[in-house]
């Protein structure tokens, strides 16, 4: 059963990115862990295109000991923007890490700076998981502008974007303002399952 | 000439070689200009400068750096971690790093408080030091260390005008750095140093849920059309230097 909802997912996200610069995924808490395999699996079979994922949810390390293959993967770098803010130290050649999610112009900034190694010609690909937590630890104004900037640059670069957001009770109104800046909003519902 | 000599003397422009600031200045800091870089401790003023003058050797334009906040082991351990410093520059003359308290030790004075006499003295010693090695680049880190030394409201003044017209005569691009309180919106501790001044950077910070965020802003720069937006800054190992534009929401 788990496998059939991770390969449907897989499937929405894979048309839905295919034909929009970026897209929105919405889904309940309960199935975050779910989407996340559906995210990380999508991303391991696309060894020829290059990935940036965001993480603002799960420390970098959490992720790699969780899904093993991420450890070693060539087409993805992480940006950790909790670890730090944590107390955890460490450093990886996969994996920046910024102070604190407050320090948004930094992940700006670092977001870019990764897709500059990339050569012209691979296809760019940027996950942001997710900005329901953004909005935990940021005003919810302040990280709308950062979604506004991040999608204009992204998309001045031909770099296609995946946000998740996590349905949170008081988070509606914040949370519906941002994911509608994106090209096409994927709803995920426990009725999905 | 190199391709990328050229290409800064034309216009008359001196660029920083930090892609987002020389967009900001409209190109680079007009030639010749004498710049104020302010801002509190680790605001990022050192490494800023030196940044510049890396830049600068990389592209052939000398460059010297008198420092008298720290001794040079301590500037040169703390500029090793950055990936745009290279010691080769130094080795081969192209960055030279001078410790003013060394200078004026060899000269006899005393090393923490200067009279009129012993500050024209350095100056000379200053601009002979320039003019032999040919620089295009100076920078004196910091202005505010140097006048702490001098002993009355009076004599910073003269020194200052004294230096404003010595660098004047010079043919070289100089950045100024000047200390200032944390959190407080003023170019200098004697407040004439920013008359001297053909630009202004101020580095600043700004509190966002507790945490510091670096801010830049270009507040003046003769003889140019520049951007008056205030950035945010960082400074990383790999890129040093970076601006980006600053987020701006009410909080």
């Amino acid at each position: 059963m788990a496998n059939v909802l991770i390969d449907g997912l897989k499937e929405r996200i894979s048309n839905a990115i295919k034909i929009n610069q970026s897209i929105g995924i919405l889904l309940p808490g309960s199935n975050y862990s779910d989407l996340a395999q559906a995210m990380f699996e999508y991303i391991h079979s696309k060894p020829e295109d290059a990935w940036v994922y965001v993480t603002v949810t799960k420390p970098y390390d959490t992720l790699v000991k969780q899904y093993d293959y991420l450890s070693e993967a060539k087409n993805i770098k992480f940006i950790d923007c909790i670890s730090r803010a944590a107390g955890i130290l460490r450093s990886d050649v996969n994996c920046v890490y910024i102070e604190s999610p407050t320090m948004l112009e930094k992940l700006g900034l670092e977001i870019m700076n990764t897709f500059k190694e990339v050569d012209d010609n691979t296809k760019k690909f940027l996950v942001i998981d997710s900005l329901s937590n953004l909005i935990i630890y940021n005003d919810p104004d302040i990280v709308t502008e950062f979604f506004y900037h991040i999608v204009n640059r992204t998309r001045a670069r031909d770099i296609h974007i995946i946000s998740l957001a996590i349905e949170e009770e008081g988070l509606e109104k914040h949370l519906n303002r941002l994911i509608y800046l994106n090209d096409k909003i994927l709803k995920v519902r426990d009725s999905f399952i | 000439m190199q391709k990328e000599e050229r290409l800064m003397v034309e216009g008359g422009l001196c660029k920083t070689g930090i892609d987002e600031l020389d967009i900001q200045l409209g190109g680079g800091i007009p030639t010749g200009s004498t710049v104020l870089v302010v801002g509190s401790s680790g605001s990022g003023k050192t490494t800023l400068c030196m940044q510049f003058l890396i830049n600068g050797a990389n592209n052939g334009e000398r460059g010297v750096f008198f420092t008298i906040t720290e001794p040079l082991f301590k500037l040169t351990k703390n500029m090793e971690g950055f990936e745009f410093y290279d010691k080769k520059l130094i080795e081969s003359g192209m960055v030279n790093l001078i410790d003013l308290r060394i200078i004026s030790e060899r000269l006899g004075l005393d090393t923490e408080k200067y009279s009129v006499e012993d500050a024209s003295a350095l100056l000379d010693i200053l601009r002979d030091i320039a003019d032999e090695l040919n620089v295009k680049r100076l920078i004196i880190d910091s202005i505010t260390a140097l006048c702490y030394r001098l002993q009355t409201p009076e004599m910073i003044r003269d020194f200052i005008f004294k230096l404003g017209s010595f660098l004047a005569a010079m043919k070289c691009t100089t950045l100024l750095t000047s200390e200032v309180p944390p959190m407080t919106f003023q170019y200098s501790q004697y407040g004439i140093e920013e008359f001297i001044s053909d630009g202004i950077m101020f580095l600043g910070d700004l509190e966002r849920k507790g945490d510091l965020i670096r801010t830049f802003q270009l507040v003046k720069m003769r003889g140019a059309a520049h951007s008056r937006t205030k950035s945010a800054m960082s400074i990383s190992t790999k890129n040093g230097v970076e601006l980006a534009p600053l987020l701006k929401s009410r909080e």
